[in-house]
């Protein structure tokens, strides 16, 4: 409401406009312009209206975008391309919740372990390899991808798409397991040998997952592992499951794993992509 | 050069020969595809969209071949929307975030240009105060908008949509062709419906799809005439009639077969001839009253 019949002078105003105003008089002209309707109106014609688009366009994007999650942020702190963080955004194990959730499940692992003293890695050997590939999974969204037939036919390519977000999920869990790692009590290459399978595992569910989709596909890899941990708990040394041999059993099954990944891949890149 | 070019196009699902031996050139303007359930509109459409390849045929999108090499099928995409038939939403995701979403698999890699071009889009389709709503919360017709949005994205020079109209009211409906139709002076609308209305208001050229074969590809107008002097307004059902119903005044649209006693000539409508040029297979499309 205007409460006073004085209004800016138009060339005080075309300067307060342009900045022009030292500090005193332009916080009194900011004062009454901020008070008076008819002043604030004339500053309108003064503005240039590309600037005043650019300063709205800038307000909406903060607003109508959506926020990234926590991991895709501190992602971002690292360089990761603002495109790509939205596309990782999109994925259920990048979200704050998953991530601190992996993290507690493989600290009660290790903490396990180290209550127990060395007699039993099981927990450990357990988890870690499987925090990684359920996160893989799940990247896939809900019911594998709701988008599944855009993706198919965007140009940024199903593939990438998955292998971006493969790398994320990993980028995302392996450091703080390999920390945890350190933790455990045996002999210093545990703290590295679950890597193994956990890689191993990863192809084995892509592959698996181009034919029967990620929900199935994540079912028989997480109970084929538990199979081999539960195993080894048969007498068998407590580092079995990490042992040298069975080490380059998971490396003969992620090449495996890696060759059909590669020819799915072939067949990807060609038209009606593997759905 | 015609910006879809299908030359004996063919696909087959198991035993089920979905398109058989397909001809047909699109260019700019709106063409509406229309068939009974079953006749292949979906999957000529998914064939155009790059979504699945042809068995055999050979086809051309804007000049380059999608069976050709990953670049090729790569700038195709470039210039494509497609809203599929079904589409699943996120369901956490905003209107705006799955836009924005889809704009990113289309490389708007510069952030600034994608989020004005994600606006753009949503202004377009009637969505711009609900950017920020939440897919889950929008309702069957606006959530349908919001898929077409994703579809407009960079103008495309072919636009490909699988029954764009289902779960709109009339109004929207109407904002839609007003849009549609804006869209056709630069690029290949390709649009698959069960509205005979939608094709009538829309569309300047009408193919009809029965059983994987074209039944019929020319103007709305050279179709309906193909029924003139075969619908009447009568007293009774029609002896032989191929359909008829009983209208809201108490007489029988008759069409097709042989005039009744007393029947007087009706003007026919889009739907009287797309009925009559599907012929037995009408009842697919319309049970008899």
């Amino acid at each position: 409401m205007t409460t006073t019949t004085w209004h800016v002078h138009d060339d005080l105003l075309a300067a307060y406009v342009a900045g022009r105003l030292d500090a005193i008089v332009g916080a009194s002209v900011e004062q009454h312009v901020a008070r008076c309707a008819d002043c604030r109106a004339a500053t309108t014609t003064l503005v240039d209206p590309q600037l005043l688009a650019q300063g709205w366009d800038a307000v909406r994007d903060t607003v109508q975008s959506p926020a990234l999650p926590l991991p895709v942020r501190l992602a971002r702190r690292c360089g990761l391309p603002e495109s790509t963080a939205v596309l990782l955004a999109a994925a259920t194990s990048l979200r704050t919740a998953w991530v601190v959730g992996s993290f507690l499940a493989l600290t009660f692992a290790t903490l396990a372990v180290v209550l127990a003293g060395g007699e039993l890695l099981a927990p450990f050997l357990l988890v870690a390899p499987l925090v990684p590939v359920v996160g893989v999974a799940a990247a896939y969204g809900h019911q594998q991808d709701p988008l599944e037939t855009l993706v198919v036919t965007a140009p940024y390519g199903r593939t990438r798409l998955i292998l971006v977000r493969t790398l994320a999920v990993l980028a995302s869990v392996l450091p703080l397991t390999i920390l945890l790692g350190l933790f455990l009590p045996g002999p210093a290459w545990i703290a590295a040998a679950w890597l193994g399978p956990a890689l191993a595992l990863v192809p084995t569910l892509l592959a698996l997952s181009s034919f029967v989709g990620p929900r199935i596909g994540i079912a028989v890899v997480a109970l084929g592992w538990s199979a081999v941990v539960l195993f080894s708990l048969r007498g068998l040394p407590a580092t079995w499951p990490v042992g040298a041999t069975q080490q380059l059993g998971y490396l003969a099954v992620a090449a495996g794993s890696v060759v059909v990944l590669a020819v799915r891949a072939r067949r990807d890149r060609r038209i009606g992509a593997v759905l | 050069m015609n910006a879809v070019e299908l030359t004996a196009v063919t696909k087959t699902y198991g035993r089920t020969r979905a398109l058989d031996a397909v001809d047909l050139t699109f260019d700019r303007g709106v063409t509406g595809l229309l068939g009974p359930n079953g006749a292949g509109k979906t999957t000529l459409l998914r064939i155009v969209a790059t979504s699945i390849g042809a068995d055999s045929g050979d086809v051309r999108l804007l000049g380059r071949d999608p069976h050709g090499s990953h670049a090729e099928l790569t700038a195709i995409r470039r210039e494509l929307g497609y809203l599929p038939q079904e589409l699943g939403y996120p369901g956490d995701m905003t209107a705006f975030g799955f836009v924005e979403y889809v704009a990113v698999l289309k490389e708007w890699n510069d952030r600034r240009r994608r989020l004005r071009e994600v606006r753009r889009v949503l202004e377009l389709v009637g969505l711009g105060t609900m950017a920020t709503k939440r897919v889950s919360r929008l309702s069957g017709g606006q959530r349908r908008r919001v898929a077409l949005a994703q579809a407009l994205l960079g103008d495309p020079r072919i636009l490909v949509l699988d029954e764009p109209t289902t779960g709109l009211d009339p109004t929207q409906r109407a904002d839609l062709r007003r849009t549609l139709s804006a869209l056709g002076g630069h690029c290949a609308v390709l649009l698959s419906t069960h509205q005979t209305e939608d094709v009538a208001a829309l569309c300047e050229r009408v193919v009809v799809l029965a059983g994987g074969t074209v039944r019929f590809d020319g103007t709305v107008t050279d179709l309906v005439a193909t029924a003139a002097g075969r619908v009447w307004l009568c007293d009774d059902p029609g002896p032989d009639a191929l359909v008829s119903w009983r209208t809201g005044t108490g007489r029988h649209h008759v069409v097709g077969g042989t005039p009744p006693p007393g029947a007087v000539a009706a003007e026919p409508t889009l739907e009287d001839a797309y009925l009559l040029m599907l012929g037995v297979d009408a009842h697919d499309v319309r049970a008899p009253a």
